[in-house]
Parts: C-alpha cells; structure tokens; sequence
C-alpha cells in the first residue's frame, strides 16, 4: 500500500520537475526584478539540485508538508484537507449507492430472464455505461437545474449559508439538495458494472448444485433467490468493488468539474491548468490515497463476506 | 406393498437441437423397507428419473406422460404447492457431488436450522435437537456444524448430506451416486451405514449408480437402465447369478471379480445412442453380440419371466445358453451397426 | 465451480498463419449469431465511412465562422441551412460533429492497438519466463492498479503537450495491466502443452517459441481486450477534451461538449448543441461492447446457454 503511494509520490516529483516549461512562469509577475524571481525560487526551493529536492519533498510529504499553493498562495494541505470532505461525500455515496441499486437491478434482470424486461433493460443498462459520464451530467443540469429550476446549478452551499460544523453542513438540507444532481450522475455512471456483473453471476448461481437442492429441499423460492443465490452471486460483485472504486475517482474528477462540486477533482484541474505544482501533487496524492484506502475497506468487505477467503488467510 | 409405482414414465429435455427423450416409458416399483439399486451408465437417464420423481427439474425439461404414484397419489399430476408438501417430508435426496448441493456461504448447522425450521416447520429447539440427532445418526461429529462445507473432508460431506436427507424422516430416500466420490474405505463405511439406517428408520431407498459393486453391496433387489429405458429388474442376488439381458451380462463382464481365476475384463464396445434420434429397435441391439433381425426393428418390452424377474429381451428366454457365451470375449468384438 | 476459481480459457489452436485464419471465422461466426454484436459492426462502419467521408458530408468547415453579409450566425438553431443549429461563435454543430468522427476513431483504435500490444507482449514474457521477471512485471501492474486513471491522464496530458497522440500515449501506458494479466494467464497454461514442449526439445529459442507458437494463440485474447479498449480510450478522450487539456487543433466531440459547457449552452437550453456529441459517443462505445461481448462468448462459452 504504502509502496504504491511512494511509487506514485516519486512519478509526480519527477513529472513535474522535468517536464518542459519553467514552472514558475504562470505565477511570476514579469515586473519583478531578477532578484525577486531569484529570491522567490530560493523560497520554494527550484534553484537546488535535483536529488535535493527530492529528499526534501520526500521528508515533506511524510510530514505532510506539501508546500504552498502558487495560485492561492495557502498552504497545499490546507487546501486539499478542505476539499477532502466534498469528494469523500460525493464518491463513498456514489459508490456505496450504485452498488446498492446496482446489484439489486442486476438480480431482478436475472429473475427476469427470457422476458421484455431483459431485453430492454440490459441495452439500457449498456447505454448508460457507454455515456460519458460529464454528458449524463450536463443533460441532467440543463434539464433539472437551468430549465425546471428544481436544483441549484453548483457549488455545494447557497450564496450566504454558513455552518457550524462539518456534521452540521453535510446533513443539511441545503448540502444534500446541491448534491443531489451531482450524485445522481456519479450513480448512473458506476452502477452499470456491479448490474452487470450481479446479472451475470445469478445467472450463473441459478444453475448450481446447491440451488438445485435448495428446491428439493422444499424451500420456498423467495428464500432461494434471496439467501442463497444472491448471496453466492455478491461475492465477485464484491471482488469488482476495487474496480468501481478506480473508475469513481475518475468519474468524480469529471462530475465535480461539471457541477463546480468544490472537490479534490476541481482542485486538481484547476492546479494543473494553472501549473501549480505543488497544488496539483498534493491534490493528486490525496487522491490516490483515498482510492487505496477504499481499496483497503473492499478487501476487508470481502473477506467479511466470503468465508473462504477468510478461512485461507487463517 | 409397493411404495413407489413408477408406469410408462416419459421425460423430454427441448435443447437447441431437438428433444430428447432422456426417460423413455419407464416402469418400475420400489417397496416398503427395501433398497433398489438401479444401475447404468453415464447418461442413460438415472438422474433424470430422480429428478423426476422428486419433481425437480431443469428449466428445459419435463414430464411428456406417465405416472408416479407414491402411496397411490400421481405425483406428476399434483398441481405445485401439493407437491411441495412431498418434497423432503415424504421424498428427499441424496445428492451426486455433495459438496456442491451444500451452500459454501452458511455453516453447516445452519443449513440444518434452515430445513427443520422452514420445511419442517420446527421450532427452534426441537430443531437443534433435531441436527444434533442427525449427526450421531450418520456419524457425523457433532462439533461440525459448526464449520462451513469447505472445512469438511468428502467422506464428512456426503454423511452430512445423508443426514440433512434424514431431517424430516421422509419414507423414501434417492441416492444418486452417494458414494462414487468416495475412497473405498470410506465408501464401505457409509454403505453400510446406509443399510442400517434402512433397517433402523424403515425407510425406502432408491441407489443410483453405476458401480455394479455397490449395487452388490447394498441393494435387496436391482434394476438395469439402458438408453432412457428399464431392461432389467430383480433381485440382486438372481440378477447377479442369472442376468437375463445381454446388457448386464456385457456390466458384469466389465468389473473385476474377486473370486474368479485372473481373466480379462470384457468391455461392451461401442457407445449408448443419440436419444435425439433412438434407434427404431432395440437401443441396445448395435452393441448386442446377441442381436437377431427382429431386435432391429422391434423394441422389446419390459415383461416378467418369472415372479419378481423381467426383462426386456426377445431372447431372454434363451438367457441361459446366451450367458455361457457371454464370457467369451471374441462374442463382444461386434460390428457396432 | 464458481466464485472466484480460474476461468475456462479457450482450447488453443496450432501454431501457424492459419490461427489468424480462423480468428476472422471465429469473428463471422460471432456475427451469425449475436444480434447484438452485428449491430456494433454496422455502427462502426457507419462511423468509419462518416469519418473518412467527412469533407463531402459535412456542409461546411467545422472551425470555420459563418456569416451572412454582416451579421455572425451565431446560436442559430437547427434548420434546414444548419442542421443541429450553430456555435456561439457561429460555427456549424453538425460539420463539427462529423468532423469529430476522426478523431474519436483514431484514439480509438491506435489506443487499443497499444494496448492490445503491450499488454500482449507482458503478458506473454510474464508468463513464459516466469520467476522475477514475472515477479516485477507483475508488482508493476499491481502498482499500475493503485493509480487513479483518470487524475493521471489529466497530469500527464497537461504537462505533455495537449495532442491526440500524447493522449493516446498515456492511456497505453496505464491500460495494458488487465490485457497482461489474462494473456499471462493464458501462457502459463500453454507453457505446459504438448506442442509447445516439443518444440522446445526440438531446439526452437525462446523468441520464436513465443513468436510462432504461443502468440497466435493468445491472438483472440488480445483482440477481445483491443477491442474493450477502444470504448474506454474514446470515453477518456473525451472527458479529457471536456476538461480543456485536448487538443485543441482537432475538432473532437468532447471538444465540442466543453465549448457548449463554457459557452453556456447548458442554461441556454441548447440541446441541438450538447446532445447529439454524447449519442456520437455513446453509439461508438456501445458498439465496442456489443462486439466484445458476443466475442467474448464465442471465447468464453457459458454452458448454460441452452
């Protein structure tokens, strides 16, 4: 885990360091004198060797100093730490829901095999999947925020709102009401896998020995479908939840530009189209890390959930 | 007294490329009390007529005719939820490969929890009774039900499967190949466990296998499938001294015997039909060293030669002459038509 | 059984030219019946002839104003001189459309060309060598696995250079981890067949065992996963487009969904503007699943398919 996080750490060090174009072109006023541009590459540190700023980002990032922004000229951490939440929300929701909603249509497909409602659900279901997520996102802001005027349009809060307390903001009316749109989108663009997949593994599960004699068992078939083969055909929907949880960060990168959600995503690009680096690198890590401590709640989901898997790890 | 009668039962599986008759007019009869093994190989309908006893069927098969009467109801008439009633209360199974028929998921005492409460409408200490019961019924430790299938070994499985069979002290019992996973140690163990039960429980059971061995072993009287049809039935000790069908002459030529001299093991040559397009004849008659022109063109019904003996032969009345020349081996290298 | 064990890979064919031979009946015979996946081919090649026919279908130069006398023609809607209506700048929605036709196929396929490619070539020097360079190949797609996708397109596009092929260059950098993984698969069980074993006691070297022998066996893997790809690279594309790291030289369909956004074409109500880009989009993506799906069966066949 924490390997990957060096990898990653080490990747951005060296991208934004070498790539072409001196960084602090976007910020450096051409007013200043040589010796402010000087003295301003002295203070975050550009005139040193290579392998210095290395050791001295690597020993920051541990601490979690990850610099000053360019742009806001605030410190990165507290930036990104501000942010966390919004993306925290928005994504764990978006996950947690299209899995909810995704497994349980999946199922219901496979109860409906051979019928109208299959043959139309699942093309829907590929539609979905094959839309781009940030278009998915526009129609349903045009639609339900600019034309029917039942949503607000961005941001997470009404001009003027102020909270108390993160608790307090996030169970608000108007939190929830801002996002609203934004998780919907995020919603439909995830929950087409874990259908997918859902359908796929009942129908699968359906035909094996156990189920077979569940209905010689005399068990009534409510109770089949349900513990038996639904719980059998969750366990590599589960598996999947690592895969959904990469595309979400993406996806949420994407719905948080669409929706001026003010996330780790937004940040980012706004941080990469300004080149500011260390704004960018700190945005990005924060994001990896979010991906691999989800990843990490997933196995620990799965090995809860398979007694199996368990059981070999004993 | 007959507890099962089987008559002229028809079951048809629709596939992509036709439909196949995988039991074609079976008739049959299970008694009180007894064990009937029934016999044949891979794919002649066994299973299928398991299935269909129990009413369990795949999505593309079912009953075309016949009937099933259990203590003279027609179980293929009885409308579903009648028939749900039957189902592990009066008729249960023991499945093929038993680690498969348990859920991997759930422990295996609540599996048990699940069929005594719900299908046998137990409550919750009479059915903890109940498994615990079980358990030392089949021999199985009763500090297993705490573990889940995987953590059990085959021999351990199958007694399960027997005992959750047991739950509800159904009158009959189908074994479909209870022991052919098994090591022959094992094997033995639960064999005999089973014929114990059947004299302890006075139960009926219907062994499914294809291992003449076992059938020797453990069944009171025998019944020889071929091709989706019955062509032998009798008592197991007759059927083994004096087979009247060619067929299970050909079987007992094909497993080893402890107490002949050494010889070689006849196989029957050849392969069973394609019972999307039966043979007209007899199914049999290709691989028949016996074969005359009438078992091409006329199928041979199921008749009694003697009380308790039938056989669907046109020569079986021959049958004496014909099992001498049935140990000859060059009798069996027949053209397969 | 299920759950979690090995799939059924798919019986190998005898090495040689005729494995390509029979890859493309293999494909017919998929078209014969999956209904579905003959939808996906017509798209494509609807596509592909808009694409390469686009100076003769679109009516006018997608970057070009358009004016009449003085006036800009600007957030006209559709009609019959412009037939999804115009830009806020006065540019044809429709000519644009077209026009984007090319850049989404040629992302599309070059990308899942590089990914079919390297993935391939991992997978199979994984599989067939085995020991550490299995080991680091491996762990370097685990590590792969952990990088969020889409945020480092985003990174390495911006500071690349905005261009298609830089585009097209990250996403077969990061892609190829899953084509690797199940051609590795596949080459460990090969490893152990007869033939592969025989040729090797005949002296063949290791480069053209993996050459002639294993890799046209691996070809229907890698085409199925080539083919996955393509949907996920036009997606990527797109949504890098919409974020403005594009290209901004090539007239894209997610380009044209960020100059609606910026432009206001959201509260403006223009749907002619922003709706038929994501159908483009989706159609094209669509018919990558139906493809790879009845492909997929034809590979992987599920028995209960009665």
């Amino acid at each position: 885990m924490l390997l990957v996080l060096w990898v990653i750490a080490t990747i951005l060090f060296l991208i934004f360091r070498l790539m072409p174009g001196n960084p602090l072109v976007a910020y450096i006023d051409p007013t200043f004198t040589t010796e402010q541009q000087q003295a301003l590459m002295h203070e975050f540190g550009l005139d040193l060797p290579l392998w210095q700023q290395y050791a001295i980002f690597l020993r920051a990032s541990a601490t979690g100093d990850m610099g000053v922004s360019f742009t806001y000229r605030a410190p990165v951490w507290k930036l990104v730490w501000e942010a966390l939440p919004n993306t925290l929300i928005l994504t764990l929701g978006a996950v947690v829901i299209a899995f909810v909603t995704g497994t349980i249509s999946g199922a219901f497909l496979a109860w409906k095999r051979g019928t109208a409602v299959e043959s139309t659900g699942i093309p829907l279901a590929l539609a979905v999947r094959a839309a781009p997520e940030f278009w998915v996102g526009m129609i349903l802001l045009a639609i339900f925020s600019f034309s029917l005027r039942w949503f607000p349009s961005s941001g997470t809060a009404s001009p003027g709102v102020v909270y108390a307390s993160l608790w307090q903001q996030v169970t608000s009316l108007d939190f929830l009401h801002h996002l609203a749109l934004p998780l919907v989108t995020l919603v439909l663009y995830l929950q087409g896998l874990p259908l997918l997949l859902m359908r796929s593994n009942m129908l699968d599960v359906m035909e094996e020995e156990f189920v077979v004699m569940a209905r010689m068992k005399g068990l009534p078939e409510g109770r089949i479908l349900l513990r038996h083969a639904a719980r059998n055909a969750l366990l590599p929907v589960a598996t999947a939840f690592a895969l959904v949880i990469g595309y979400s960060l993406g996806g949420n990168v994407v719905v948080e530009n669409v929706f001026s959600w003010p996330g780790l995503g937004r940040l980012l690009v706004r941080a990469v189209a300004a080149k500011d680096y260390p704004l960018a690198q700190g945005a990005f890590l924060l994001i990896a890390a979010v991906a691999i401590a989800m990843n990490l709640l997933a196995d620990i989901a799965y090995s809860w959930l398979d007694p199996r898997v368990s059981y070999a790890k004993r | 007294m007959a507890l099962l009668t089987i008559e002229d039962l028809r079951v048809e599986y629709r596939t992509s490329r036709g439909v196949t008759r995988a039991v074609d007019g079976v008739n049959l009869e299970v008694h009180e009390g007894e064990v009937l093994g029934l016999v044949g190989e891979s794919g002649c309908g066994k299973t299928t007529l398991g299935r269909a006893i129990i009413r369990v069927l795949p999505r593309n098969a079912g009953i075309a005719g016949g009937r099933i009467l259990f203590d003279g109801t027609d179980l293929a008439a009885l409308p579903e939820p009648e028939m749900a009633r039957y189902r592990w209360r009066e008729i249960a199974m023991v499945p093929q490969a038993a680690m498969d028929s348990l859920d991997p998921v759930y422990r295996l005492g609540d599996q048990f929890h699940e069929v005594l409460t719900i299908t046998g409408r137990l409550a919750r200490a009479a059915a903890r009774a109940r498994a615990l019961e079980l358990c030392d019924l089949v021999g199985l430790d009763r500090r297993r039900l705490a573990a889940y299938p995987h953590e059990l070994s085959g021999g351990m499985r199958q007694r399960a499967a027997i005992a959750l069979a047991l739950a509800l002290s159904p009158r009959l019992i189908l074994a479909d190949e209870p022991v052919t996973a098994l090591d022959v140690v094992v094997q033995h163990h639960i064999l005999r466990r089973l014929r114990q039960l059947r004299a302890e429980l006075s139960l009926s059971v219907v062994l499914v296998t294809h291992d003449i061995s076992v059938i020797a072993q453990t069944c009171d009287r025998m019944a020889v499938m071929y091709a989706g049809k019955i062509v032998e039935v009798g008592r197991t000790v007759d059927v083994f001294a004096r087979p009247q069908h060619p067929y299970t002459m050909g079987l007992q030529n094909s497993f080893p015997n402890l107490l002949r001299p050494q010889e070689m093991l006849i196989p029957i040559e050849g392969a069973p039909p394609d019972l999307l397009t039966p043979p007209p004849g007899c199914r049999f008659a290709p691989r028949c060293p016996f074969a005359v022109d009438r078992c091409l063109v006329d199928s041979p019904a199921l008749r009694e030669l003697a009380p308790g003996r039938c056989a669907a032969c046109h020569r079986a009345e021959e049958a004496d002459v014909l099992r001498l020349h049935a140990r000859e081996a060059q009798r069996w290298r027949v053209p397969v038509l | 059984m299920r759950n979690g064990s090995v799939q059924v890979l798919p019986r190998p064919r005898t090495p040689g030219f005729a494995a390509g031979r029979r890859a493309w009946e293999s494909f017919r015979g998929v078209l014969q019946h999956d209904r579905f996946a003959v939808a996906g081919v017509c798209i494509y090649l609807v596509f592909i002839l808009v694409a390469a026919a686009a100076p003769l279908i679109a009516p006018y130069d997608p970057q070009q104003t358009i004016t009449k006398g003085d006036d800009l023609m600007a957030n006209q809607p559709p009609g019959p001189s412009f037939l999804l209506g115009t830009t806020n700048v006065g540019r044809d929605i429709f000519s644009q459309l077209v026009y984007g036709a090319r850049p989404a196929l040629t992302v599309g396929f070059t990308a899942a060309f590089f990914v079919a490619l390297i993935g391939t070539v991992v997978g199979i020097v994984a599989g067939y060598y085995g020991g550490w360079i299995d080991a680091v190949l491996m762990r370097l797609a685990d590590v792969a696995f952990g990088i969020p996708f889409l945020p480092l397109v985003i990174v390495l596009v911006a500071f690349l250079g905005p261009s298609l092929w830089n585009i097209v260059l990250t996403m077969a950098l990061l892609l190829w981890k899953d084509t690797a993984r199940v051609v590795r698969a596949q080459v460990l069980s090969l490893r152990e067949r007869g033939f592969v074993e025989s040729a090797r006691v005949l002296g063949a070297s290791p480069l053209r065992l993996m050459l002639v022998h294993i890799a046209p066996n691996i070809l229907p893997l890698a085409l199925l996963y080539g083919s996955l790809a393509i949907g996920w690279a036009i997606l990527t594309e797109a949504a890098v487009s919409f974020l403005g790291f594009g290209d901004s030289t090539r007239i894209s369909w997610g380009f044209i969904l960020q100059d609606a956004y910026i432009s206001q074409a959201l509260s403006n109500g223009q749907f002619n503007w922003f709706v038929p880009p994501g159908i483009c989009i989706m159609l094209v993506v669509m018919a990558g699943y139906f493809i790879s799906r009845g492909y997929e069966e034809l590979l992987f066949p599920r028995l209960r398919r009665q």
